[in-house]
């Protein structure tokens, strides 16, 4: 048994991939996706090509960790998005709620997104996760 | 006073301590990146460290002393990489009621060996109170084979003694290599 499956239930992990393909059937410039465990355990991807839905998953973890910790210190109040721009494309990471533990979405999009689209396409994924999640 | 400026890294196994090293020695408010731990099965533990700890210490020679401590599994090896830059030595905690604590140890050394070059590390066993084997010559000997030689001592690391004494440890270590080095040199 995964560390996933430890933590999500069948159900749960069926409705992440389905949010994950409606995710890229709705917005044609998004790449790939990623959905893993705040301690960096990939849970669910949609990826193409070499790219490891593992070591993303595992950076995402980083990435949003030392996100929360700059707030923090910043004063800046709770993490929301973190955006990277990348010259070929832009990388967004955002914490998904669940009751029993957060998961991170990691969304990669080609570089002629519009940021506006891409970004609306993917809270909107999170906050359906974490309607789904809070009634099961 | 010598107002240099150490970047040290604090690393090993998952639970081998290194947040609480760190937090333990700070004079500054430690920087922690802790999220929920889901990997039960590796350690049952609440949280685990997946982006980086930070500190601070001044020794009484006007040294300060930057310390990071990494995540402690190898899925994150990629903040090893990130985190090893620039720094000029290595702190290895290490777990002995773990099921392989020396090769854990040697694990570690190697993955930091850019930086250790042979001396630049201290290790630090921890629970050697209730797990008295492997024996600290059982680490010396596996680190030798290796082609490391660093001291190896018992710590525990909630005790700040304890921290500033691995801390010291490893100073002393770095400024006997840059010595040696310098010598080299001249």
């Amino acid at each position: 048994m995964t560390v996933h499956e430890q933590c999500l239930s069948r159900s749960e992990e069926a409705v992440i991939n389905h949010h994950l393909d409606a995710l890229m059937q709705q917005e044609q410039e998004i790449c790939g996706a990623v959905v893993s465990t705040v301690d960096g355990f990939h849970v669910a991807a949609r990826l193409t090509g070499s790219l490891s839905a593992e070591k993303l998953s595992a950076m995402a973890s980083s990435l949003l960790a030392i996100n929360e910790a700059v707030c923090r210190e910043s004063s800046m109040g709770e993490c929301r998005d973190l955006v990277v721009e990348a010259s070929q494309g832009r990388i967004l990471l955002m914490d998904v709620p669940h009751p029993a533990q957060k998961l991170i979405l990691t969304v990669l999009c080609r570089a002629k997104t519009t940021m506006g689209k891409a970004l609306w396409s993917a809270r909107s994924c999170r906050e359906s996760l974490g309607r789904v999640f809070s009634r099961t | 006073m010598d107002q240099r400026e150490y970047k040290l890294i604090f690393t090993g196994s998952m639970g081998a301590g290194k947040t609480t090293a760190i937090a333990a020695v700070s004079e500054v408010a430690p920087l922690c990146t802790d999220v929920q731990n889901t990997d039960h099965s590796e350690f049952a533990k609440a949280t685990t460290t997946t982006g980086l700890d930070y500190g601070e210490v001044t020794l009484p020679g006007g040294q300060v002393l930057r310390l990071f401590g990494t995540p402690g599994q190898t899925r994150f090896r990629f903040m090893w990489d990130i985190l090893g830059k620039g720094a000029l030595g290595v702190v290895v905690l290490v777990d002995n009621s773990r099921p392989d604590p020396v090769r854990d140890a040697c694990d570690y050394v190697q993955a930091f060996s850019n930086v250790i070059a042979g001396t630049r590390a201290v290790i630090g066993v921890g629970r050697c109170d209730a797990y008295p084997t492997p024996t600290l010559e059982e680490y010396d000997d596996a680190l030798k084979a290796i082609g490391v030689n660093v001291p190896v001592i018992s710590a525990d690391v909630r005790q700040r003694e304890h921290v500033l004494t691995l801390v010291d440890i490893l100073f002393y270590q770095i400024e006997a290599a840059e010595t040696v080095s310098s010598g080299a040199v001249a």
